[in-house]
C-alpha cells in the first residue's frame, strides 16, 4: 500500500522532473562548451576544470531523465504519451525497459544519455594527463551533445518530448504495446547495441576533431582514440549480426540480410570505421594520409547520423522505415553545417595535413592498404548510391525508381572478392616495395593451397550438378517412357562443365581467396610462433601465445580476418545454395527438401504472457531415420490494439553447419478435418558458419583493444 | 619518381573507372519505377510486362488465402485515393499484412488484368504502432 502511494506521488512528478532535467542540461552543455573553449584560449585551468564538471552534471542530469522514463515505463503511467506509444501493462517487464528505445523519441534520449557516458570517459580518462587534446575532443562531443539535447527537449516542431503528458490530465487507460516482432532478446539488445557502436565512434570523431582545433595533427590523436575506435568496430558487428539474427528468426523469410535502407544505414559506419582501423596504421607506422584519416572518420561519424536522416525522414521508402518526421531534416541540417565547420578547419590546418611520405610502389604492404581503403569506401559508396536511388532517379528523370537486393548483391561481390583476398595478401605482402623473395616466401604457398581447394569445390559442385542433373532426368525418363537416361560418361562431363547451370564462378573465387588468406594468416602465426619458441627456448604453443601476447593489436587482427573468412563461407553457402519449397499440407502429410523429409503430425497450442501461440508438429526425416521434431507456430497477441496482430514463429534446427528452417501460415479451423496448412521450408546451407564468424572477428577485436599502448616504434600492425 | 606517381595515378583510375562502369551498369539493369496504383495504371500501356515496385495501402476487404494453390490475392489501393491493382503472391502471407497496412510489391505487371505476380511482399513493419511525429502535441510538460 506504502509502495503503491509512493509510485503515485512519484508518477505525479516524474514527467515534469525528466522534462526539467533536459531543460537545464541544454544550459550545462552550452556553460560546458564555453568554459572549455575560452579555458582553452586563454590556458585557464580553473575554466577548464568547470568545463568538465558541466559535462559531468549534464550526465547526472541525462541519467536522471532516462531514470525516470524507465520508471514510467515500469510503472504503467499512461498519462503520458510515449508510455502509451509502446508499452501496455502486459509486457513482460524485460520489453518494458527496452521500451525506452522502442519508438523515436525514447530513442533519442538514450542516444543521448550513451553520449555523456562517452563524454564522462573522456573527462575520466584525462583525469591525471590534463591534456588539452582531450578538452578539445570534449568541445566536439558536447556540440553533438547540445544538438541531441535540443531536439529531445521537444520544443523542436514535429519532435515530441518523451516526457509530454496527455492534455488535461487524461490518463489513457492502457498502452498500445510495442510492436509483437520486437519483443524478442535480439530486438531487446540489437538497437542499444547499434547506437553504443555508434555513439563510441563520436569519441574518435571528436579526437579528430579536437586535433583540428589545436592542430595536433600527429599520431597522439589516432593513438588516444584507437580503442574507442576498436571498441565502437566491436560493437557494431555484434549490433549488425544480431539485426540480422533478428530478422532470420523472427520474420520468416529464412534470410538475415536483404539490403534494405536501415540495414544499409547500419552497415556504411561499420564499412568506413573498417577502413579507418587500417589506413590510420599507415599514419602511425609511415606518417602518411592524416588528411584522409580526419577524413574518413568524419565520415564514418556522419554516416551515423545520415542514417537516421534516411530512416526518418520519409524521403526514402522502405519497410524498415521509421515513423516519419521532421526529425530526419534537423539530423541533415546537422550533417551539413558541421560539415561545412570541418571543411573549414580543413582549409585552416592545410599545411599540418600534408603526408611527410608517399607510396613508393604500386605493390607494397601501403598501397595494400589504400587499395583496401578504396575498396571499403567505394562500396559505403555503392551502397548509398543504392539506397539514395530513388531520390537520385527522381532528380535526373523525375520518375522514381528503386533497385532490388539483386542490385547490391551484384555490384558488392567483386570489390567483396577482392577485399577477401586482401586480408590475406595485406599481412603478408612487404612495406615499401615487394621483392622477388618476399613473394617466393610468403604468396607461393597460399596461391597452391587457393588453387586446389579451387579445384576440388569445382569438383564438389559438378557432383552437385550431375546428382540434380541426373535426378531430373530419370524424372522424364519416368515421365516419357522414350528417353533414356544417357551415358554416365556423357553425364560427368555435363556436370564437369556445368551444362545447363552457370559456372559458380564466384564460389570457386571465394574458395579459393579464402583458402589463400588462411594459409597466409596461418603460416604467419607459425612463423612468429617458432622463431619465438626458438628464442625463449620454449614450446611452439607458448611461444603463440608470447607472440599474440607481445603484439595483440596485431594478431588480433589476424583473427579478426580469420573471422572474415568464415562469415564469407558462410554468405556463399546460405545465399548461394539455400533451398526453398512451399506446400500445403493436410495433417498426415509430406513433403521432401533436399535429403529432408517432413511430415505434418500433429497441432499444438501454448500460451505466452500476452500472446497465444498455435502451430503444428513436424517430424523430420532424413533416409527413414528420425532427426527431430519441429514447432513451427504463429503467436496471437490479444492486449490493446494487438488484437488483429499474428506473428509468424519459426522453427529452426540445427543440422551442422546447415539449418532446417520451417514457417507457417495462418492455421486454418478445419485442419484436423482435412484442412490445408502452408508450409514453407528451407535449407540453408553453412549458416551456423555466419554466426561462427563473427564471433571470431569479436574475439579478434577483445584481444585487439586489450593492448592498453602502442608504441610508435611497435610494428603498427600488419 | 614521376613514372611511379603515373602509374599510381593509372591505377587508381582504372579502379574508379571500373567501379563507376560496374555500378551504372547495374543500376541500368535493375532499376525499376516506383510507383503508386494511380501511377502505375495510368502508365499501364508502357509498363506491361515490366519489373515493377508497388507502393500502397493493402485494400480493406480485399485479401482472399488459397490455401490449396498456396495463393494470396488482394488489392493494393493509392494511400489517398480509390484506384486499386490487384496482386497475386505464391509465398507465406508477411507479418503485419492486416487490412490498410502499408505495402511494397514487385513482381512483373499485366496491364490487360490490372495484375502483378508477385515476386517480393513486404509489409511497414517494426514502427507501425508509432504514430506520425509530426502531429502536434497534445500538452506540454513544462
Amino acid at each position: 500500500m506504502l509502495i503503491e502511494v509512493l509510485v503515485e506521488r512519484i508518477q505525479g512528478v516524474a514527467a515534469e522532473l525528466g522534462q526539467a532535467a533536459i531543460w537545464v542540461s541544454l544550459f550545462s552543455t552550452i556553460w560546458a562548451i564555453a568554459a572549455l573553449g575560452i579555458g582553452l584560449q586563454l590556458k585557464k585551468i580553473g575554466l577548464l576544470k568547470s568545463g568538465r564538471n558541466a559535462v559531468i552534471a549534464t550526465f547526472a542530469l541525462i541519467s536522471l531523465a532516462t531514470a525516470v522514463l524507465i520508471f514510467s515505463f515500469v510503472t504503467d503511467d499512461f498519462s503520458m504519451r510515449y508510455v502509451v506509444e509502446v508499452s501496455s501493462a502486459a509486457q513482460p517487464l524485460l520489453y518494458k525497459i527496452t521500451a525506452l528505445w522502442g519508438g523515436m523519441s525514447g530513442s533519442l534520449l538514450f542516444w543521448l544519455w550513451l553520449i555523456t557516458v562517452g563524454s564522462v570517459l573522456v573527462v575520466w580518462q584525462n583525469r591525471k594527463a590534463n591534456d588539452t587534446l582531450s578538452d578539445y575532443a570534449l568541445i566536439a562531443v558536447t556540440i553533438v551533445q547540445l544538438f541531441f539535447i535540443l531536439v529531445v527537449t521537444g520544443a523542436v516542431h514535429g519532435v515530441y518530448s518523451p516526457f509530454e503528458r496527455y492534455a488535461n490530465g487524461m490518463v489513457m487507460s492502457d498502452g498500445k504495446g510495442l510492436n509483437p516482432l520486437l519483443q524478442t532478446p535480439s530486438m531487446a539488445f540489437h538497437p542499444p547495441t547499434l547506437y553504443i557502436g555508434w555513439i563510441s565512434l563520436t569519441v574518435p570523431f571528436a579526437f579528430a576533431m579536437g586535433a583540428l582545433f589545436s592542430g595536433r595533427i600527429a599520431s597522439d590523436w589516432t593513438l588516444r582514440s584507437r580503442r574507442w575506435m576498436l571498441f565502437s568496430w566491436i560493437v557494431l558487428t555484434v549490433g549488425i549480426t544480431l539485426g540480422g539474427h533478428w530478422a532470420y528468426q523472427e520474420l520468416g523469410w529464412g534470410g538475415y540480410w536483404a539490403w534494405d535502407p536501415v540495414e544499409n544505414a547500419s552497415f556504411m559506419p561499420w564499412l568506413l570505421g573498417t577502413a579507418y582501423l587500417h589506413s590510420v596504421m599507415i599514419q602511425e607506422k609511415r606518417n602518411m594520409l592524416k588528411l584522409w584519416n580526419i577524413l574518413l572518420i568524419t565520415l564514418a561519424f556522419q554516416f551515423t547520423l545520415l542514417g537516421t536522416f534516411i530512416t526518418r525522414s520519409g524521403v526514402i521508402s522502405s519497410v524498415h522505415s521509421f515513423a516519419q518526421s521532421d526529425i530526419g531534416w534537423y539530423f541533415l541540417g546537422f550533417i551539413l553545417t558541421s560539415t561545412a565547420g570541418i571543411i573549414g578547419l580543413i582549409v585552416y590546418r592545410w599545411q599540418r595535413l600534408k603526408s611527410a611520405n608517399r607510396l613508393e610502389s604500386l605493390l607494397s604492404r601501403e598501397s595494400a592498404f589504400v587499395l583496401n581503403n578504396w575498396l571499403l569506401v567505394g562500396l559505403t559508396l555503392i551502397i548509398l548510391w543504392g539506397t539514395l536511388w530513388p531520390i537520385i532517379s527522381e532528380a535526373i528523370s523525375g520518375e522514381k525508381a528503386t533497385v532490388p537486393e539483386a542490385f547490391f548483391n551484384k555490384v558488392v561481390i567483386i570489390p567483396g572478392l577482392l577485399l577477401l583476398f586482401l586480408t590475406g595478401a595485406g599481412p603478408i605482402i612487404s612495406w615499401k616495395k615487394i621483392t622477388f623473395n618476399n613473394f617466393r616466401r610468403m604468396f607461393i604457398l597460399p596461391i597452391i593451397y587457393g588453387l586446389v581447394a579451387a579445384g576440388v569445390t569445382w569438383f564438389f559442385l559438378a557432383y552437385r550438378t550431375y546428382t540434380i542433373n541426373v535426378a531430373a532426368e530419370k524424372d522424364m525418363a519416368t515421365a516419357v517412357s522414350d528417353v533414356t537416361t544417357p551415358n554416365i560418361f556423357v553425364q560427368v562431363w555435363e556436370s564437369l562443365i556445368f551444362k545447363d547451370h552457370p559456372i559458380p564462378i564466384y564460389s570457386m573465387l571465394c574458395v579459393f581467396a579464402s583458402v589463400f588468406v588462411v594459409v597466409a594468416i596461418f603460416n604467419e602465426f607459425y612463423r612468429g610462433a617458432k622463431l619465438r619458441g626458438k628464442r625463449q627456448q620454449t614450446s611452439l604453443f607458448s611461444g603463440l601465445l608470447q607472440l599474440i601476447q607481445r603484439n595483440k593489436r596485431r594478431y588480433g587482427g589476424y583473427i579478426i580476418h580469420i573471422g572474415i573468412v568464415i562469415v564469407y563461407i558462410g554468405i556463399m553457402g546460405s545465399k548461394g545454395y539455400f533451398l526453398l519449397e512451399s506446400k500445403s499440407l493436410q495433417l498426415g502429410d509430406s513433403m521432401e527438401v533436399g535429403a529432408y523429409q517432413f511430415t505434418v503430425e500433429d497441432t499444438f497450442q501454448e500460451q505466452g504472457e500476452n500472446y497465444n501461440q498455435a502451430g503444428i508438429i513436424v517430424d523430420v526425416e532424413k533416409d527413414g531415420k528420425h532427426v527431430k521434431k519441429m514447432k513451427p507456430a504463429r503467436n496471437y497477441y490479444f492486449k490493446a490494439g494487438q488484437g488483429d496482430q499474428d506473428t509468424i514463429e519459426s522453427a529452426i534446427h540445427g543440422i551442422g553447419m546447415n539449418d532446417v528452417y520451417i514457417a507457417i501460415g495462418d492455421l486454418p479451423q478445419d485442419l484436423r478435418n482435412g484442412g490445408l496448412v502452408n508450409v514453407q521450408i528451407y535449407h540453408n546451407p553453412l549458416i551456423k558458419v555466419v554466426w561462427i564468424g563473427v564471433f571470431v572477428m569479436v574475439l579478434g577485436g577483445l584481444v585487439a583493444i586489450s593492448q592498453k599502448h602502442v608504441h610508435k616504434s611497435q610494428e603498427a600492425m600488419a | 619518381m614521376k613514372k611511379r606517381r603515373l602509374k599510381i595515378f593509372a591505377a587508381s583510375a582504372i579502379l574508379l573507372t571500373s567501379f563507376v562502369v560496374l555500378v551504372l551498369s547495374m543500376t541500368k539493369k535493375e532499376s525499376m519505377p516506383e510507383l503508386t496504383p494511380s501511377q502505375l495504371i495510368t502508365n499501364a500501356d508502357t509498363l506491361n510486362n515490366q519489373n515493377v515496385q508497388l507502393v500502397g495501402a493493402i485494400s480493406e476487404g480485399s485479401s482472399a488465402w488459397d490455401a490449396a494453390k498456396f495463393e494470396l490475392t488482394f488489392a493494393v489501393r493509392e494511400l489517398e485515393g480509390s484506384e486499386k491493382v490487384n496482386v497475386v503472391y505464391n509465398r507465406l502471407k508477411p507479418d503485419n499484412f492486416t487490412d490498410g497496412g502499408n505495402v511494397f510489391v514487385e513482381g512483373i505487371y499485366d496491364a490487360e488484368k490490372n495484375l502483378i505476380v508477385a515476386t517480393d511482399l513486404q509489409t511497414k513493419c517494426a514502427s507501425k504502432y508509432e504514430e506520425a511525429e509530426s502531429s502536434e502535441p497534445a500538452s506540454s510538460s513544462l
